[in-house]
């Protein structure tokens, strides 16, 4: 059975002049437990919303239909408890766009501990939970420092021990780099791929950027609130003009060797990153 | 002709005291007019100091910053009319969007200047059509607007007192693809109607092959290169040990040389190295 | 910018420093109530060399500390001088009489120990609370010692969660503050000329993006904190339980020294008593 399972959702808000604004429509998915996959799609497609709704986080709306089912758990149901809600965001933890509105406490190890503070855990549970997630993200040394002090992608890895000492099966990342340098970029994309292929963790991320969502197994390509492509990264990436007309930039030497075989030029072989564009283009050229 | 100089800049924070971080250490370029210059740099290399002196916003504690060859500095209280000449966008521009309406906002800079309301509506226009703002969303509230288009209005704000330098930090940061090709199309639309020298400072190394011709890389507060588009991504061994790394086209024509095929290492964009390999395959079909 | 000092916290390391600081609001509190007890000589000379005493242990440097009653100085000279003429002593105690001004010897007395009584409460609590308590410190001290009050359904927990909050989200908005001044300066706004009211019209483009990225910042805060379990104070535990050491006790017993001491001198002692 899917960790995450959705059947023809349709979801919408209620705009400024409280009319009906879709944004979700009829909308099915379902995501393995331990799967990595990107959701991509410009602004506005409705993919953060879908994520929100993951963690039951979005309280102003039109219309609701369809089911959600996390873990064998029917989210969507009316007859959710505050306890079921409850349950659900220990399983499905989310690290937002902005680290800086995301850190509650003034120390970092006590913003890390918030989360299994609010758990009801045990000190000793706490301080071990805290210590492992802060390994897991390379900030152990950093656990006395004040947050404001520390870089964009420190920061964001703070928010992320903060998820990870939650101990969640799933964790969606919602334009968790955005707001990032290349470098901090690179340290969070990092971490998200370790959690994953070492801790067995399901991650969701939610990204403009192409080279990191070739790094996940999957990629869903979202617009207009619908599934437009859901497949591997080569196979998505190999559909350039459905790419293009959602809004999306195909990774710059995908994009290359695609116009290289619009111009009728035979490039058998994977395109997703530079090495592979290359060897790609070697093997046709030195054929 | 050279617009700006800066000669032998240095800046220190908290001089003085244990939190002493220096921020630009005897930096020197210059910025020439008609030309896009990218400056590239880590976080923390002193990019945003250098920024906010172009424009007066910060004091060197050495060494000079000339416009058209006069020294920023020389009348301080005159610094004011500096700020019209030299246009700065910060990071995040649309956090300073505060007006009712976008039409409002974008005036705030040309009113400061005291220009006549005929002038201002006219420049106000023009800058909408320069970053793609339909004018249909002058009257409306600059928070309705979605995030791209409020980023645009906000360098509309700037673009509208006519900057004879046009500076921008990270102009497209956090926005998605789309939005990222129209803020830099509206970008290079301004420097190609007005002549005007544009500085860029952006982490994307694509984004600085595809539009800058001119390139300031710094590291550790100082400048580690500065020259057009060639001289610097030629030194691509360089720039990764810096940790800037090359354009990603750049990078693969690097891979093909490695394999031994012959083309020109000066290649940076998917256009050129479109070109160079439809001519190595025999111009396609 | 990153350097913005909360409070007046002196980060000497001393052992006043590593005191529970629920402790500390405690002793501070019990330190105001014994420089009430004094009304002798012998026992205001006490207090004041226990100021002096509590600011040598938590090694804050005596000019820090000076300058910071700097402002209070003309509080405690105003009350002395009250204190020097409206003081009505016995007769034989007169000094002068000058008129409708007459000065007492028992006035100078009470003027001096009003002096030392402000001089010495100050210095408590400062050192007690900000020289050495953090304000998240004193935040999570304060909850806990207000706890019973949960009994009678007063929010405790909310509020030391707003003023955690609140400590956090200092630095981030003074940094935004900054950058925004500096956006606008380069659209032409002028923050440093003009009239009062021009000035203050100049810092609209100012205060409204603050605002509006302050309500932002709150609504992603708060989804945020949700995301996280956070339903208030109920069933939580705390990471850095406070504890009560032996460091703690040696303070329990030098304040009980202190305040026999006090006591006894008030008793025992000769001489002119408030």
């Amino acid at each position: 059975m899917s960790y995450i399972k959705i059947r023809n959702l349709n979801f919408s808000y209620k705009d400024d002049e409280g009319n009906p604004e879709s944004v979700l429509r009829d909308l099915s998915l379902d995501i393995e437990k331990g799967e990595y996959v990107a959701v991509l799609g410009h602004n506005g497609s409705g993919k953060s919303t879908l994520a929100k709704l993951l963690n039951l986080v979005i309280e102003d709306y039109d219309y609701f239909e369809g089911s959600i089912e996390i873990d064998g758990m029917e989210i969507s149901s009316p007859n959710m408890t505050e306890d079921d809600v409850y349950e659900l965001r220990k399983k499905v933890g989310m690290v937002f766009q902005n680290p800086d509105n995301q850190i509650v406490a003034t120390i970092v190890e006590e913003d890390v501990a918030f989360g299994p503070e609010n758990l009801g855990l045990p000190r000793e549970e706490i301080r071990a939970r805290v210590d492992e997630a802060l390994r897991i993200v390379g900030m152990t040394e950093y656990s006395r420092h004040e947050p404001h002090r520390l870089s964009g992608g420190q920061k964001q890895r703070i928010a992320i021990a903060g998820i990870i000492a939650m101990r969640p099966d799933c964790i969606i990342f919602d334009e968790s780099t955005a707001m990032l340098d290349p470098m901090g970029r690179r340290e969070v994309v990092n971490t998200m791929e370790k959690l994953n292929r070492e801790d067995g963790k399901t991650i969701i991320t939610i990204t403009h950027y192409m080279d990191e969502a070739v790094r996940a197994d999957r990629v869903i390509v979202i617009d207009d609130g619908r599934i437009i492509l859901d497949g591997k990264p080569s196979e998505i990436f190999a559909k350039a003009d459905k790419i293009r007309e959602c809004g999306l930039d195909l990774p710059l030497c995908s994009d290359l060797l695609i116009k290289l075989r619009e111009r009728g030029i035979r490039l058998d072989g994977e395109i997703n990153t530079p090495e592979q564009c290359a060897e790609t283009i070697a093997r046709s050229l030195l054929k | 002709m050279s617009k700006i100089k800066v000669e032998n800049v240095s800046f220190v924070y908290s001089a003085g005291t244990p939190f002493e971080v220096k921020a630009l250490d005897d930096v020197t370029i210059e910025i020439k007019e008609n030309t896009i210059t990218g400056i590239i740099g880590h976080t923390g290399s002193g990019k945003s100091t250098l920024v906010q002196m172009f424009n007066g916003l910060v004091k060197p504690m050495s060494g000079r910053i000339l416009l058209d060859g006069e020294d920023i500095w020389e009348k301080p209280k005159s610094i004011g009319s500096v700020r019209y000449r030299v246009g700065l966008v910060m990071q995040y521009p649309e956090y300073q969007l505060f007006e009712d309406t976008v039409i409002e906002d974008i005036s705030f800079g040309p009113k400061n200047m005291g220009l006549d309301p005929d002038e201002i509506k006219k420049r106000v226009l023009e800058a909408c059509e320069l970053v793609g703002l339909d004018f249909d969303m002058l009257s409306k509230s600059p928070f309705d607007l979605s995030g791209g288009q409020k980023r645009r209005a906000a360098i509309a704000g700037v673009m509208a007192m006519r900057p004879e330098v046009l500076v921008l930090d990270e102009p497209a940061a956090g926005l998605d693809p789309a939005g990222r090709n129209s803020i830099f199309d509206g970008i290079k639309r301004y420097a190609d109607a007005t002549g005007a020298a544009v500085i860029i400072v952006s982490h994307s190394m694509d984004d600085m092959a595809k539009y800058c011709d001119e390139l300031v890389v710094l590291s550790h507060s100082k400048v580690a290169m500065f020259g057009n588009r060639k001289e610097v991504f030629s030194r691509s061994r360089e720039l990764e040990a810096i940790g800037l790394g090359v354009p990603q086209i750049t990078r693969l024509v690097m891979l093909l040389r490695d394999k031994g095929i012959e083309i020109s290492p000066d290649i940076y964009t998917v256009d050129e190295a479109e070109t160079a390999l439809a001519a190595l395959f025999g111009g396609g079909v | 910018m990153n350097s913005i000092a909360l409070g007046q916290y002196y980060p000497s390391g001393s052992v006043m420093h590593r005191l529970d600081p629920r402790m500390k609001i405690i002793l501070a509190i019990v330190y105001m109530v014994v420089s009430f007890l004094c009304n002798n000589v012998f026992s205001f000379v006490l207090l004041f060399l226990s100021a002096i005493a509590l600011v040598l242990i938590s090694r804050i440097p005596l000019k820090t500390v000076l300058r910071s009653i700097r402002a209070i100085m003309f509080i405690m000279i105003f009350t002395a001088v009250l204190n020097i003429f409206w003081t009505k002593g016995s007769p034989e105690e007169l000094l002068i009489s000058w008129g409708i001004i007459q000065i007492y010897s028992s006035g100078i007395y009470n003027a001096a120990f009003i002096a030392i009584r402000i001089f010495c409460m100050i210095i408590g609590t400062s050192i007690f609370l900000t020289y050495t308590t953090t304000p998240i410190q004193l935040t999570d001290a304060l909850e806990q010692l207000l706890s019973p009050l949960k009994v009678l359904h007063i929010p405790v927990h909310e509020f030391a969660m707003m003023m955690t909050i609140a400590l956090r989200f200092i630095p981030t908005i003074v940094e935004e503050t900054e950058k925004i001044m500096s956006a606008q300066k380069a659209r032409g706004a002028d923050f440093t000329s003009g009239s009062l009211s021009k000035r203050a019209k100049a810092l609209i483009p100012v205060l409204i993006p603050l605002f509006i990225s302050a309500f932002r910042r709150a609504g992603e805060l708060a989804t945020a904190m949700t995301c996280r379990c956070y339903r208030g104070g109920k069933g939580r535990t705390k990471l850095n339980v406070l504890r009560f050491t032996y460091r703690d006790l040696i303070g329990v017993l030098m304040m009980a020294a202190f305040i026999s001491g006090i006591v006894l001198l008030n008793i025992f002692a000769p001489g002119y008593s408030m």
